[in-house]
This record gives C-alpha cells, structure tokens and sequence, in this order.
C-alpha cells in the first residue's frame, strides 16, 4: 500500500482516535493523543492490510523552543515486513507530568525505547516494567535532552580569541 | 529494578551472581551485564549500558550541519560512511535536493567497502572471542586495505566524513579505483580462507550450532534487525525494500538463513561480504561521470578551481562555510541498511541552519534487550558467543 | 653549660639547614642524593638495569572503551607489530598488566570504573592517555565526558588524534619506553613503587 492509501484506510477505520495526518516528503504520518495510543497501535499492529508488526524506534522530541502545545512528543515508527510499508506516529505529550502508555505490550523491541524517553526527557511510560535511568548514571538529576537542560558547564579551556586568551596567559605561574 | 531491588546481593538463594564488564576483553566496548547463573547456566541476564554516553544527540542541537558529519563518524565507529550517509539523505530529504548519479556510486562503493571492513572486524573479534586466534591477525591484513583506500581518498583511516550533503567530499582518483578493482580481486580467495577454517571446523559447529536461537516471530517482535534478522528467515534488507542511492541498480542477493543461531548469523555475514565485493565489482565496472556533488552549490562548496574566476562560487563558498545550509522546516526519517541492521537518523528542523533534535536509531541498541533474553538458559561461555555474534557496538548503543 | 649548649644546638640547626637546602639544590636538579659515591652507582646501575626490564615487557591492560580501541587493537596485529615491542600479550585482568592504554571516550559513569581498574593495578604502573577524548574531552565538550582522563588518573604520555593511528600510538609507547629509562635508578622510580 502507498502511503496515501495508507493514510486514507487509517482515517476510514480510526477517524475520531487520530487527531490528524500529514504526507510529508511521501511518508505516512498520523497524530494520535497519547489516551488513543494503545487503541491505535493494537489497530495498526493487528489489522490484516496494514500488519505493522516491526517497531523500528521511538523517540522524544522537546518542542520548548518552538512554543508550540504540548511540549513534548513520541515518535513511533512502524514496518510491516510482509506488506513493506511504513508508517510513523506523533504522539503529543503535555508539559506538565507527562505521561504515554507503553506499547512494550504488542512490541517488545519498545522496551529500551521508551525507557530511554523517561530516562533523556522524563516522560513517564505506564505500564512499561522498568522506569528507571537507562543510559545516564543511576543518581543522575535532570532530564538531559531537554531543551532547558544545559550542554556543559565547563568553559572551554582553549580559544583562538584573542582576548579571552590574553587572560589565561597573565595567570599562568613562571616557568624555569 | 536495581540489582539491590531485585534481591540479587543477598546470600540464601540458588543463584549466584556474576557480574560481566564493562571492563572485559569480551564485551565488545564497554557493556555490563548481570547474570543470575545456576551453576554455569545462566537463568537471567540484566543489562547494563550508558557507560560510553557522549551526549552526540544533544550536542549536534548545538553545531551546524556539516558539523554533525564528524559526530556521526564516531557513533557507530565500525561503520562511519554509513552513519554519515544515514544523516545525509535524512537533510537531503528535508531540503528536495537531487544527486547526481556519480556521487550516488561513491556513496554505495564507501559504504559497500565500510561494510566489508565492519564485518572483517565482527569476523575477527567473534572468533577471537570463542578462540580462533589466527582469524584475528587475517581479517585485520584485510581490512589494513581498505582503510588505506580510506585514507587515500579521504585523508582519514577510520572517520572518513566522506559522504557530505549533496554528494561526497572529493572526486575519486585513478589510483584510488585500481586500489579498489586490486582489493575486489584479492579478495574472494581470503573469505574461503576464512571459511575453509571455520565454517566445517567441529569445535566452531560445537560453539556455535543451536546456541541463542530466535524464531521469525521472535526476531521481528524484539526488533532485530539486519544479519540477525536475517538469520531467523525474515528476507527485510532496506537496500531491497526501500532502496537509496541507487541500489535499484545493481544485482545482489540478500542471505537469509532459518534457525537463527549464532552459527546462522556468522553464514549471513560471511555471505554478506560476497555480496557486498560484488556490488563493489558492478559499481566499478559502470562508474557514472558527472559532477561528485550537487552542482547547484546552494548545499555543497564549488569546487576550488571556480573560487578564482566566480563570484557566486565565492559567495556561495563564503554563506556555506560561515552559516552553513538552511533547512527547511519539518521532520523526517531515511533508513539505511548498516553493517548491524537498519541504521537512520530522524532529523527535526526547525528552519534554521542547526538541527533542532537529531536522533538515531541504532541497530545494536534495539538489539540488546533480544539478546538478553538469547542468553537464558545457555551456558556462561554461550554469553560471549551471543554479543559476538549480535554484533554491538557501544558508540551507537549509548551514543 | 647551658649557654654552650644552646651554641652547639644552634649551629647543629645551621649545618641541617644547609644540608637540607644542598639537598633541595641537587635534586632540583634531578642528581642522586644519596651521600656515598659507591651507593650513587651501584643503585643507579641496578636502577637502570630494572627499567630496562621493565620498559621492554610492557603488558598494556585492556581498557579498549571507543573508537580508539580499534587502533589498539590493528597496532597489536601483525602490520605494527607491537609484540616486537615488549607489549606481547594484552591481559585482560588489571591484576596481571602494568600499562593502561586508556583509549576512548570516559563518560561520567565509565570513570569511576576506570579509577577502580586503575587502582586494581600493581604498581609499579604507566598510563598513555590515547586520543583526543582521553587527553583533553576531545570533540565532546558536553554534560557526559570526562575532559581528560587525567582528571581521573595520572597520566604518562599522551597520544593526540580522532582515532590516532596505531603508528602514532606505537610512538607513544615507544616515548614511555624513554621516559622509562630517563627515569630509572632515580627517585621518580622508586617513588612509582611507593
């Protein structure tokens, strides 16, 4: 199926359980609210024309700097091995405690995923078995990938300016 | 739960506890797993990753464009011309631009010769690993070839950062071609060398027959991908369903195989390196002229000749190298087949010249948890076989 | 009496200082202070005889953590041989190695790891800091690496370079073999094996 039939299928059997649709650059792309979530990927998972039955990723995005409502957002993106095709899920998530239910339970190969959502943007995964850091330090504080969380807070140690150069030379101790 | 949660120090119980890495000769980077052994089966396996965490994600919010290529060199570092070219179609998707057909083939020639260097190196440690020295010391004398092909035309041995946005980053030379044409003749006779000391060797087949097998469902429902897939007898190869840089053209075939085992996985890869000498061959043999990169140089520099006599080339060369590329607003995802599995990068933009989430998706990092659940049940020494034989590589796993 | 001895635990006071400040002097200037000229030379040669040992049976501990190790491993293998060098086998047990090669990126959580490995070692001990993010952080100035992993451990010779290719490490190994012998039979030695 292409990505237009796709698209058009997913609106006829799901029509108020998605929020909206998009084709962007020939991809199938659906917005779904994280409540439609488990109806949606149990649909798209078991239905006989689409079969999505490999899950390739999920990610996080932070749109904080776009201010744009809600906050927060998982991507799910979906193959079906036998059909060859693809389809990709937006999930808006709020700001305030968010929150999406797992989908470890139709694909395990979501379960590092969406522990690593929790662990990089602190969007919490119901039901999922293990919400706990993944990648970062078990005692880390902060949610890393979000967009208010600082890059480093070291100042580099070598410049090519000029000025800030100068600095670090008046300060160096004598050498024999 | 935490290995204190989960009751895992205390003394009365069956099973004892064996902690694996992150320092071990045999993890293959710098992963931790827990196993809960009973005797010397294990019953569970906790893994532990994070411990090579680079924070690439978040800095490429930080850099420009073509200051992202470098980065993704080192994340999947088995395989860097495959992450750069995962990266770059994904911007050259959201920005509509066309390459030319010569830049195509020596984008699928550096990936092809990554690839075969990948596996060279998978060949050589998973042997090691179960205790094949010799293997060891013969795939590097292979693969010293290939990265000096590398290095003459990109001037690196390992990160290359040769596939740029638009096209690639120099022209391929004569000498740098007949380098290639001598090594796709050298060879075919090493990997029967490899085989003729492993495939029917009773103490491999011992090791590796029957040992961490996964069925069809299994393998596509805990998200493997690539030769690992491919050995549980699900025919998904990106290059043949959705096809990028031109590997519509050319004829190969993709292994599969049906038990899934370890000794399945080694059979694809093995196969895999034929395959890919031949895409290389046929490459070689219909290698397109034309420009190496976009022509139009609103995305790539012009080339250094047309600085003297062109004032848009210096405009052009001045905005590229000062600003970088603006691209345009949207969100995306182009999958390729890496040496590991599907490899992709799903790029956010937000119109400006520096991306506004960039995230992979790594083949070894979907593939950990499927591999715990291989090692139950097998023996401490089977673990070893497993991660060799799954094929991870840390740098993309916690990039 | 009291006065005259007061004098002679006064000049005896002067005499050390000045011996101390000799001392000092001399070993600013990295000469032997031993006293004797006998024990000067015998614990010099037998000192130089020790780092001659040691130099040429370097066993590096394997700490391959990225892209680094990579190159490690191709300067083991048989284009550059390092084996020819004395660094034959690469134990796996920090216990049984006396050089971490410490080759790749130290994240935030890898560093306590990497003290603990370096303090499982049994002195006396070397470390080459191999590549850019192992000496200074390379590429990655951010929340999760370690800027130098002689923030962590003390380092002996670095190796510059995005992975720096297994000559340049070669070299590396070959400078600690000098840096060795400059140091044998003098106190930087002995200090190593506190």
């Amino acid at each position: 199926m292409t990505s237009e039939e796709i698209v058009e299928k997913v609106k006829e059997d799901l029509a108020d359980l998605i929020q909206n649709t998009d084709l962007p650059q020939g991809d199938a792309v659906i917005f779904v609210a994280p409540d439609s979530l488990e109806s949606v990927a149990k649909f798209l998972k078991n239905d006989a024309d689409l079969k999505f039955d490999y899950l390739s990723d999920v990610r996080g995005v932070d749109y904080l700097l776009e201010e744009r409502e809600p906050r927060f957002e998982a991507v799910y993106q979906l193959y079906s091995i036998d059909n060859q095709h693809s389809i990709r899920l937006r999930v808006g998530i709020e700001e305030d405690n968010p929150s999406v239910p797992t989908v470890s339970n139709l694909w395990k190969g979501a379960l590092y995923p969406e522990q690593e959502l929790f662990d990089m943007f602190g969007i919490n995964v119901e039901g999922h078995p293990t919400m706990e850091r993944l990648i970062m330090p078990k005692d880390w504080e902060g949610f890393p990938l979000r967009k208010d969380y600082p890059l480093t807070t070291e100042t580099v140690a070598f410049s090519h300016n000029r000025d800030f150069k100068s600095e670090l030379v008046k300060s160096k101790p004598p050498t024999r | 739960m935490s290995v204190t949660e989960q009751g895992l120090l205390e003394r009365d119980k069956d099973t004892m506890t064996l902690n694996m890495g992150p320092q071990h000769p045999s993890t293959h980077g710098v992963f931790r797993v827990i196993l809960e052994m009973d005797g010397e089966v294990v019953k569970t396996a906790e893994p532990e990753i994070g411990y090579l965490h680079t924070g690439i994600e978040k800095t490429s919010e930080n850099k420009r464009y073509v200051h992202v290529i470098p980065m993704t060199d080192r994340l999947d570092y088995l395989n860097p011309p495959g992450n750069n070219l995962a990266f770059c179609l994904s911007t050259e998707k959201l920005l509509g631009v066309e390459i030319p057909d010569r830049a195509n083939a020596l984008r699928v020639i550096m990936c092809e010769l990554a690839r075969i260097a990948s596996h060279l190196v998978w060949l050589g440690t998973h042997a090691l690993d179960i205790g094949a020295m010799t293997v060891f010391l013969y795939c590097w004398r292979e693969r010293e070839m290939i990265l000096d092909l590398n290095e003459e035309i990109s001037g690196v041995r390992m990160m290359t950062s040769y596939i740029r946005v638009g096209g690639v980053a120099k022209d391929a030379t004569r000498s740098w071609l007949d380098g290639i044409l001598d090594f796709i003749q050298y060879f075919p006779a090493k990997v029967d060398e490899y085989e003729r000391l492993l495939t029917n060797n009773p103490i491999w087949l011992d090791r590796t027959e029957g040992i961490g097998a996964f069925t069809r469902e299994e393998a596509i429902n805990w998200s493997l991908s690539g030769p690992a897939l491919r050995a549980s007898g699900v025919n998904w190869d990106i290059r043949k369903s959705q096809p990028y840089s031109g590997y519509e053209n050319y004829n190969f075939e993709v292994p599969v195989q049906n038990n899934g085992d370890i000794f399945d996985r080694y059979r694809v890869r093995i196969e895999e390196m034929r395959q890919s000498r031949s895409i290389i061959q046929q490459v070689l043999a219909d290698l397109p002229g034309g420009p190496y990169k976009d022509p139009d140089n609103k995305v790539s520099l012009p080339a250094r000749e047309t600085l003297h006599t062109s004032m848009e080339a210096l405009i052009h060369h001045f905005k590229l190298v000062s600003e970088g590329i603006s691209v345009p607003k949207g969100e995306t995802y182009v999958p390729i087949e890496g040496a590991r599995g599907e490899v992709g990068f799903y790029i956010v933009s937000d119109g400006t010249n520096v991306p506004s989430r960039v995230k992979l998706r790594a083949p070894s990092f979907m593939a950990i948890p499927g591999m715990c659940k291989m090692m139950e049940g097998c023996y401490i020494a089977d673990v070893v076989g497993i991660i060799g034989s799954i094929d991870i590589v840390m740098g993309e796993v916690d990039r | 009496m009291g006065l005259i001895d007061q004098a002679v635990d006064a000049l005896e006071n002067e005499v050390n200082n000045l011996k101390l400040n000799v001392q000092d002097t001399v070993e600013a200037m990295d000469y032997e202070y031993t006293g004797s000229l006998y024990d000067t030379v015998l614990t010099t040669k037998l000192g130089k005889v020790v780092g001659w040992a040691q130099k040429n049976a370097l066993w590096p501990a394997t700490f391959g953590l990225a892209c680094c190790a990579i190159e490690m491993m191709a300067m083991a293998n048989s284009r550059w041989d390092a084996a020819r060098f004395g660094a034959e086998v690469f134990r796996a047990s920090p216990r049984q190695a006396d050089l971490m090669i410490v080759s790749g990126r130290v994240s935030q959580k890898m560093a306590p790891i990497l003290k603990q490995i370096y303090d499982q070692m049994p002195e006396p001990k070397w470390v080459i800091s191999m590549g850019a993010c192992a000496s200074c952080g390379g590429i990655f100035n951010n929340y999760s690496i370690v800027q130098g992993v002689d923030r962590v451990v003390p380092v002996d010779v670095y190796v510059p370079g995005c992975p720096p290719g297994p000559e340049a490490l070669l070299y590396g190994v070959i400078k600690l073999q000098e840096k060795i012998m400059m140091e044998a039979g003098t106190d930087k030695a002995r200090k190593r094996v506190a």
